[in-house]
């Protein structure tokens, strides 16, 4: 049975490492990936995902588990990323591979699905990560932690320091800009039905 | 009812209490705005799911008490070089350089003259070493003359001019001796010398491409290199503040 966050939080707190590493495993993964969700440019999110742990290991001894261990690394990720925003003065930039190499996307096609269905969707993958970094920085950082990581209304609220309502209005928002944008790029709203 | 997208979103994420929820269900019966706008918008959730990042290769850990692991510039194409190796191979082509280049060799009635390098010996310089063999030539034939003077008994039996004129003879087939004899050594130790060089110049030219074919590699897998690095984060700054 593996142990919960809670129980490594607390042996890490006490000086076991390993503990700490079982965390960092656990976790990379999604602090990557919202780091490069937010930033959209992989070597960043790398670094930010990086310097994320590095922080909450050394502010390890202050976390009181006021808040879930997950949050609190959200929202150090969400200061580290907003802090890279105001730093490089730029919104987020997805960069998408050059090109699509199909040998190497043949490896991810599942026995239902075509070459051009796999392609198709990773088009439309780039086109979502496109139409997300035009989206303002706050309706962009509530979708990504709604559809990607799953936090309810009222973590959201409490990672962005912000009201349950502003939270559902930015998702609103968000989703109809995304929409409109994705309608624009000719992705059929009918994909995947 | 339509003006509530707080409570449309909030049906669309299935995150509404029971009661609002029968109450949105019997709106949305009767309301094809909202129906439509319901399926749009989960039709959009499904598109957004579909964007996925790249697989980083993460492997992040805290390693106590480790030296920092360097990380890898991005570019860092002239770096796969030591300076002091460049140096080295520098000054190995510069004397390669000066000892192959102009190389002249002259033998001749004065001896072997061998002059290597930029700088040329200067006649006089080359003047010198024949004085030398000159001095040398007129040492020993006064060696002899005495040696013939001090024992006249002993070459009696033949006349004083032949013996002058064998000596003489020897002297001469006596210099040409250890003229050979230097032009062997000097042929010898400039072949010794030039082989030494052609060897550590073979030797370095083999390093630097192996050094030049490692930085290509790593060059290469620049991105994987990074990985590498970004794998371990070291902490011993914050383990040493505790």
């Amino acid at each position: 049975m593996p142990s919960t966050d809670e129980e490594l939080v607390a042996r890490s707190q006490g000086g076991d490492l390993d503990s700490f590493n079982q965390l960092v495993l656990r976790w990379e993964r999604p602090i990557y990936a919202l780091a490069y969700r937010v930033i959209g440019r992989e070597e960043d999110a790398r670094d930010v995902a990086q310097e994320t742990f590095l922080r909450a290991f050394r502010a390890l001894k202050g976390f009181k588990g006021q808040a879930k261990f997950s949050s609190w690394l959200y929202r150090i990720t969400l200061n580290l990323c907003r802090d890279w925003i105001r730093r490089e003065r730029r919104t987020p930039v997805v960069q998408p591979p050059e090109g699509i190499d199909v040998i190497e996307l043949a490896g991810e096609t599942s026995p239902s699905e075509s070459i051009e269905e796999l392609v198709s969707r990773h088009e439309l993958g780039r086109a979502v990560g496109k139409a997300m970094s035009q989206l303002p920085e706050e309706q962009r950082t509530a979708i990504i932690l709604k559809e990607y990581h799953g936090l309810t209304f009222q973590e959201i609220a409490d990672l962005l320091d912000c009201p349950l309502s502003t939270v559902k209005t930015r998702l609103y928002q968000g989703l109809s800009v995304l929409r409109k944008q994705l309608r624009e790029a000719g992705v059929e709203s009918t994909f995947g039905k | 009812m339509c003006d509530s997208k707080e409570l449309l979103v909030g049906f669309l994420y299935d995150e509404i209490d029971p009661v609002s929820k029968r109450t949105f269900e019997r709106h949305l019966a009767t309301c094809s705005d909202c129906r439509f706008e319901l399926a749009e918008l989960g039709a959009t959730r499904e598109q957004i799911a579909l964007w996925t990042p790249p697989d980083g290769d993460l492997g992040f850990r805290i390693v106590r008490g480790a030296e920092p692991a360097p990380t890898p510039p991005r570019f860092r194409f002239f770096s796969f070089s030591p300076a002091w190796g460049l140096a080295a191979a520098a000054v190995l082509m510069l004397a390669i350089g000066a000892a192959v280049a102009n190389l002249d060799v002259r033998y001749g009635t004065e001896g072997l003259v061998v002059r290597t390098g930029w700088n040329h010996a200067t006649d006089a310089q080359a003047a010198v070493t024949q004085v030398d063999w000159k001095a040398q030539a007129e040492q020993l034939d006064r060696r002899l003359r005495d040696l013939e003077r001090s024992a006249p008994q002993r070459s009696a039996v033949q006349p004083v001019s032949a013996s002058s004129a064998m000596s003489d003879a020897e002297l001469l087939q006596r210099v040409r001796d250890l003229v050979s004899q230097s032009e062997t050594r000097q042929q010898r130790a400039v072949a010794a010398r030039l082989s030494e060089l052609m060897r550590e110049y073979d030797a370095q030219r083999r390093l630097d491409l192996a050094t030049i074919n490692q930085g290509m590699t790593r060059l290469q897998n620049t991105s994987g290199s990074t990985r590498d690095a970004v794998r371990q984060l070291i902490v011993r700054t914050a383990l040493d503040t505790k």
